[in-house]
This record gives C-alpha cells, structure tokens and sequence, in this order.
C-alpha cells in the first residue's frame, strides 16, 4: 500500500484549508486583537474564518477530484464534494450569525472550534473505512460538546452540554461495539470489502446485534426517537449558534454517513428483490432486515416530535422537537436506499440545515434583546423588527413545507423518491401518509410562531429592535436562499443527481 | 481448556453490559464516565480478539486509534463537570434539571 503523502494533501486541501484557517483564527485572537472591543474581535476573527471557508468551497469548484485514498479511508468524488461545498456554506452561515453575540470572551477559540468540527464533518461525509468514519464522529461530536458548553455565564449551557456528551458517548460507545462486530464478521474495515464479505451469509445473529447499535448510533447524531432525549435540552441551554450549527451541519453530515453506510455495507444478497440485509418495510411484507428497524424509529420520531412540538413555550425546544420530526422525514429517504433516495436525502438535509440556521439566527436576535426565547418575547415582533420578521415567515413556512419553498420541495422529493422504490405496488406508502398527515400537524405549531409575530401585541413599552446591518443582511440572504432553492429545485438537485451517478451509488 | 474467539466475545459483552448498567444506574458524573470508558474498552477488547482470530492488524490498529480517542473524550467529559461545577457545585445527574418542558 504505496501512498504519496503529496498526493493524499492534494486531496485533503479543503479539510487542510479549514484546519490551517482555525489555527491562524486562534493565533490572530491570541497575538494581534486580543485588546479591542468584543464586536470588532469577533468581526475580524470572523472574516478570516468565512474567508477560509470560501477558499476551500473555491479550491473544491476549481479542482473536482475523483480517487479513493488508502482503501476507502478517504474518498473523494463529486458527489462527497457537493456535500462537503454544502457544509462549508453552513458553516459560514453559523459563524455569520454568531458575529453578533456576546456570550463569550474567547472568540478565537469559539471560532477554531466551529471550523474543526466542520473539518470533523467533511472527513466524515468521505469516509467509507469503519474506523475513519468512528474517528471523524469523534472529532465531530468533541468539538460541539465544548460548543454547547460555551456560555460559562449560564448553568444551562454546561448543564446542556453535560446532556449531549452523556448520551453523545453512549452512543459512540454502542456505534463503537457495533462497528467492531461488524469488522468481527466481515474481517475487514472497509464498507465494500464488508458488504462483499456478508454478502452470502444472511441475517447472522451477531449481525442483527451489530446492525441495531449502528443504527442507534446513528439515530442519536440525527435525533431521532427513542434516542433524541439530549436533543431539546442541548438546543434550549446551548448558545443560539451552537445550537444551530448542532442542528444543521452535524445533521448533514451524518445523515449522508447513515445513508451511506446502510447503502453500502449492508445491502447483502437479493432474493425475490428484496435485499437479504435490508429487508422490507412495505406494508403487509415486511422482510427483517435494517429497513424496518428505521421504519420504526421514523414514524416514532414524527409522532412524537410533532406532538410534543405542540406544547413547547421555548422557541429553541419548539425548533428542537420540531427538527426531531424532520429528522423521522428524512429517515424514509434513508429507508428508500436507492441513488434517488440519496440525492432527495441531501436536498432536505441541506435546505433544513440552512433554514434552521436562519430560524436560530432570528432567535439569536430577539434573545440578545429580551433574554430569553419565550414565544411571548416574540410577540409583535413583526411591529418592532419587519425584516426579521418577513424571515421567520419564510423559515416556519419553509419548515412547514408550504410551496413555494424549499421544505416543500424537499418532502415532494424525499416521498416521491420514497414511493418510487416501493414500486409497483408503493409499498412505503403508509410511511408517506402518515408523514404528511403529521407535517399538517405541525403547521399548528410553525403558524403559533407566526401568530405571536404577526397578530399578537407588543407588550406595553416596547420599542423597536435594532438589528445590526451584518445581521439583516445575513438573515435576509439565507431567506433568499430558501425561496431560491424551493422555486429552482434543480440548482441543486441537478448537480446532486449528477454527481450521483459519477460516483456509482 | 482452550480459549476461543466466543470465551473474548462473552467477556466483552459482559464488560459492554456493567458499563451501560452503570451508566443508566449511577448517579455520580465520575462515576458515569468511568463507565462510559468501560463500554468503549469492552469495545476494544472485541475488536483485539477478532483481530487475533481473523488473522489481520487492522483491529488493533483501531484499537490504538480508540485509546486516543477515549483519552480525548474524558479530557472534554471532566472540562464540562468543571463548568458545571463551578455553577453549581454539584456533580450528580439529578441535579441536572434546570430545563424541563
């Protein structure tokens, strides 16, 4: 196994982009602003961090690469640098609204600690080797831990933090014994090399007990029920920032490693159409496998996320239950595991991403005004803050999946995708019924949002909230991105459908 | 008596399941990371054995990778019950309920 270091940097020039960026922020803070103002720290210290970003979004558009570094350790392909280019972008997004906020006096290491996890997430999305894909989760999850944690004002935010890393290294400790037996079974750490190696054995009983602590690992990173128990918690005490970043990129991020890993390692044998691994969740034939598994946590986590999303009085707990309902949408396209499935996948994953980090970015807003994130801090919100308020329109109605936006497309996708690969006889259809039939639910609780905003009263002596610039420009441009993304779907699904089919799967 | 792969595969689980007994049962934060470690060494047992017995190093090289990882994990795990401490002067889980619905 001959590698020339040379070329494995060459491939790694984004993530090493993003790495060199964190430490020149941590340095910069360190050495050169540590005297100024708070505002104009976070502001300098931000532009370097965004300026690494772009420049590694701009080396991935100028170099596409395709190779498969040290046996599945690090794959590049178009379809992995999409979403890698789509993680960078939500990056940016988080340290853009973050610049506003004065929860902490260490902005470098605020910073560094965004970039690393987004480098955690980029290593991740190219893994295809079992112990680089633990690795990366590791380095991932560390680093939002300390996110979480990084108001040391607030009890809430270590409290939140103690929550996530709690359930965060129980689950890495179950992905862990999982993968291991895995590697037991199939001898061999790579995803292809372990799906050719249990391709003739069936359903073994050590593989059902490996498949189901995966699929747990997995289904904590996404907050998915019954594992989502940290999720509210760790939105409502962490900074609003963090908790946006937690609730976007991470989510791409293993999401696409979830569907991945389901699609490539266990697929097994096909019998009758149906493979041997993944079984079946169609109605009336259910076939054990994985698929069923998921099926189970999905129509958990739409159930309960929407209806404990009812009576939520916290925005970040309502914006937490309500993400643990998405979550159980894009398990279906999970469960689909076809290359349709996957591109659907990533367009939700993405859109949802960018907009939970605008809805965030407004209650960063209302927060840093009226201290907390009641739903009655926002009433008459529309009086006091217009633009604000025109972009939490867009945000709830996009999470809601009112067309033309782009949550609507992102469920037309993710169900389309869902009923074509239980064709002829749309054996997932149950699954969509119920999906839809609990985003209409969920319109209740997105439109009491908007009520307090729009139809309620100011509270007597309120005046009018001042934005800052940056602030208005940021929110209103990832409003932009939502209704651009929702009316030309294909920007991006093109691109997703393409580099699909470019990478095989 | 010869020792086989399925005598390591039952230590581990053994080991797997004291560490989650503790987690769910324990009430001390210390506590509960020694038992977190636990789960993730049991881990790493198996991953040994299956090593030995399948005739390749990648298991161990994880392993190595695992220890590290660990090492990092209760590095941030003991930074957080600081912070919590210095708040609230508690370690204990069921002084964890400043938020509820």
């Amino acid at each position: 196994m001959n590698v020339s270091y040379l070329e494995l940097l060459k491939l790694a020039a984004p993530e090493t982009i993003v790495v060199l960026t964190a430490l020149a922020a941590l340095v910069v803070d360190l050495t050169s602003t540590r005297d100024l103002e708070a505002r104009f720290r976070f502001i300098i210290n931000g532009m370097i961090a965004c300026a690494g970003c772009v420049a590694a979004i701009v080396w991935m558009l100028v170099m596409p690469a395709h190779a498969n570094a040290l046996e599945g350790m690090f794959v590049v392909d178009p379809l992995t640098q999409v979403v890698k280019i789509a993680l960078l972008g939500l990056t940016l997004f988080t340290v853009l609204i973050s610049m506003d906020s004065t929860f902490t006096e260490h902005i470098g290491e605020y910073l560094a600690l965004i970039l690393l996890a987004a480098v955690g997430m980029m290593f991740l999305v190219s893994a295809e080797d079992i112990l680089m894909i633990f690795i990366s989760l590791e380095l991932t999850s560390l680093s939002l831990y300390i996110l979480a944690a990084f108001n040391k004002r607030d009890v809430n935010s270590a409290e939140a933090a103690l929550k996530y890393f709690l359930f965060g290294g129980m689950a890495a400790a179950f992905t862990l014994f999982g993968l291991s037996l895995l590697y037991g079974l199939s001898g061999a750490t790579n995803l292809g090399q372990i799906a050719a190696a249990l391709e003739d054995k069936g359903l073994d009983p050590l593989l059902i007990v490996a498949m189901v602590m995966i699929v747990l690992g997995f289904g904590f990173k996404v907050a998915a029920v019954p594992f989502h128990l940290w999720a509210p918690d760790a939105y409502q005490g962490a900074p609003t920032p963090s908790a946006a970043f937690i609730a976007s990129g991470s989510k791409v991020a293993s999401f696409f490693i979830f569907a991945k890993v389901m699609m490539i390692g266990f697929t097994g044998g096909e019998t009758n159409g149906v493979h041997e691994i993944a079984g079946s969740a169609a109605w009336q034939q259910f076939v054990s496998g994985w698929t069923p598994v998921v099926a189970v946590v999905a129509v958990l986590s739409m159930l309960l996320g929407n209806l404990v999303a009812i009576v939520q009085s916290s925005v970040k707990r309502l914006i937490a239950y309500s993400a643990i309902a998405h979550a159980g949408y894009m398990l279906i396209g999970v469960m689909a595991h076809s290359g349709e499935a996957v591109a659907s996948l990533v367009y939700y994953a993405v859109t949802y991403g960018l907009t939970t980090i605008g809805a965030f970015g407004v209650v960063a807003v209302v927060e840093a005004r009226s201290k907390d994130d009641q739903l009655a801090s926002f009433a008459g919100l529309s009086r006091r803050a217009p633009v604000v308020s025109l972009c939490m329109m867009i945000f709830m109605l996009s999470l809601a999946g009112i067309p033309p936006l782009a949550g609507f497309f992102g469920k037309f996708y993710v169900f389309a995708a869902a009923l074509k690969t239980g064709a002829p006889n749309l054996g997932l259809l149950w699954l969509v019924i119920l999906a839809i039939a609990m985003s209409a639910v969920s319109f209740y609780y997105y439109l009491q949002v908007l009520k307090q905003i729009y139809v309620a009263d100011m509270p007597a002596g309120a005046e009018e909230l001042r934005v800052p610039v940056l602030g208005q420009v940021v929110l209103g441009l990832i409003a932009v991105g939502v209704i651009l993304l929702g009316c030309a779907p294909n920007l991006l699904v093109g691109v997703l459908q393409a580099s699909i089919k470019a990478a095989g799967l | 008596m010869n020792v086989g792969l399925e005598h390591y595969l039952v230590v581990s689980a053994l080991l797997f399941a004291l560490g989650l007994l503790g987690v769910i049962t324990r009430r001390n934060l210390l506590v509960l990371y020694m038992s977190l470690e636990l789960m993730l060494n049991s881990a790493n047992l198996a991953l040994v054995s299956f090593s030995r017995f399948n005739d390749n190093l990648n298991g161990q090289v994880m392993v190595f990778f695992i220890i590290t990882v660990a090492a990092a994990e209760v590095a941030v795990g003991l930074a957080l019950i600081v912070a919590l401490y210095r708040k609230r002067q508690t370690a204990h889980v069921e002084d964890l309920t400043s938020m509820k619905l």
